[in-house]
């Protein structure tokens, strides 16, 4: 943890109040500067929307992947490696050239760390939280998405326990691609559903 | 806050950090470690829900974990708010670390945050299947529960049943149905074609 950002500033109240907890517990024996250091670095550094990528380029290639994966999102993606906290029961939702899904959580910010680590800021934002259920069409214009009129924009409210990890429908013209060039195709908006 | 009013448009940044200031990530740390051991009454939510309203707005997301930890620590007797008062107080500094060689612990959490896990659902046995119509109850429960405000009166079909899981506050494991509202349902006429689904336990359905 680098303490660059902040020489010769005075630390904010939300700071102290931060350093205190964590310093009154290594104080205490109760915890290290390193396991906080370790979950800082995971989440900054391992678990990302790359682990999303690769799931989703896996059911781009393999259908019998994809039909594992949609029927339990949980044991599909842990064949890759993947999940922990958040991701304890995982639905992934299948773009279709009928439908759209988007994914929000109006009570707090449930987000799918395994596959996407830490939502970003505007996902957990109060626009966010209050408009995707209300007029996700106009969201989803704010973020460049236009959705055919024709095609139904289903939005998940994922405030209890299942979190939601959306399948973009393969893009045209990839088909020679192979999985490892797939993956830098697919984005976290993507997998939101933010992003067609 | 589903369909609350007046807060502006959606506003994606570029290039975003995961974490935005140091003490960001130091919250989830402590946050995930003091949960992981043992430290912390109470999980995350029920705390930042009893945050006041007008606070709860004005405060920034990792601001609300903060307290929320502190709130868990301090149910638990782990820490007391006036030695957190007091430490926060002694000045400009950041206070010094001690750093601890710790292989034994850092094993463990990074396994806890990075490999597969079972399902945390249990088979459900309740009393709707897919396809019923269902109508969500209206109430005003003081306390934490998962039930949005804008879809209590509203009907809606059963999608999906993944599972029972315990409600908040509760033992009991209870059915978790994964209902659709059409959004005229929810907003009325002029409401934009489409739906929402919403995770909902049986007890919030009739």
């Amino acid at each position: 943890m680098s303490d660059d950002g902040h020489r010769g500033a005075e630390p904010s109240p939300i700071e102290r109040r931060v350093d205190a907890i964590e310093s009154l517990l290594v104080e205490k024996g109760l915890l290290t500067t390193e396991v906080v250091d370790a979950i800082v670095e995971t989440y900054e550094q391992d678990v990302g929307p790359l682990n999303g990528a690769k799931v989703v380029a896996r059911a781009w290639i393999d259908d019998d992947y994809r039909a594992r994966l949609l029927a339990d999102g949980t044991a599909a993606i842990g064949e890759l490696g993947f999940g922990g906290p958040e991701g304890e029961h995982l639905v992934v939702l299948e773009n279709t050239p009928a439908v759209h899904n988007v994914v929000v959580c109006t009570l707090c910010s449930c987000y799918p760390w395994p596959v996407l680590g830490l939502p970003p800021r505007w996902y957990k934002s109060h626009a966010y939280r209050a408009r995707m259920v209300r007029e996700p069409r106009t969201v989803l214009a704010e973020f460049g998405t236009t959705v055919p009129d024709g095609v139904e924009v289903a939005v998940w409210d994922s405030s209890a326990e299942v979190r939601y990890l959306v399948l973009p429908e393969r893009p045209d013209g990839t088909d020679g691609l192979s999985e490892d060039d797939l993956v830098p195709l697919v984005t976290r908006d993507h997998m939101i559903g933010v992003v067609r | 806050m589903g369909g609350m009013h007046g807060f502006g448009p959606v506003e994606p940044e570029a290039g975003e950090p995961v974490f935005h200031e140091p003490w960001e990530g130091r919250v989830v740390g402590l946050m995930i470690g003091t949960g992981a051991a043992g430290l912390r009454r109470g999980s995350i939510r029920p705390a930042i829900e009893r945050i006041d309203p007008a606070t709860y707005l004005a405060s920034s997301y990792y601001e609300r974990w903060a307290r929320s930890v502190e709130a868990g620590l301090v149910g638990a007797g782990t820490l007391t708010e006036a030695e957190i008062d007091a430490r926060a107080a002694t000045g400009g500094a950041r206070p010094a670390r001690l750093e601890h060689d710790s292989p034994e612990l850092v094993a463990p959490i990074r396994a806890f945050l990075d490999s597969p896990q079972p399902t945390s659902g249990a088979p459900a046995a309740g009393a709707f299947a897919v396809g019923d119509r269902v109508t969500v109850r209206r109430m005003a429960p003081e306390g934490h529960h998962r039930c949005p405000r804008y879809v209590r009166g509203a009907t809606g079909t059963v999608a999906r049943i993944e599972g029972a899981w315990p409600h908040p506050g509760d033992d009991r494991p209870e059915a978790v149905y994964s209902v659709r509202f059409a959004n005229a349902d929810l907003w009325g006429d002029d409401a934009e074609p489409g739906s929402v689904t919403v995770d909902l336990w049986e007890r919030y359905l009739t």
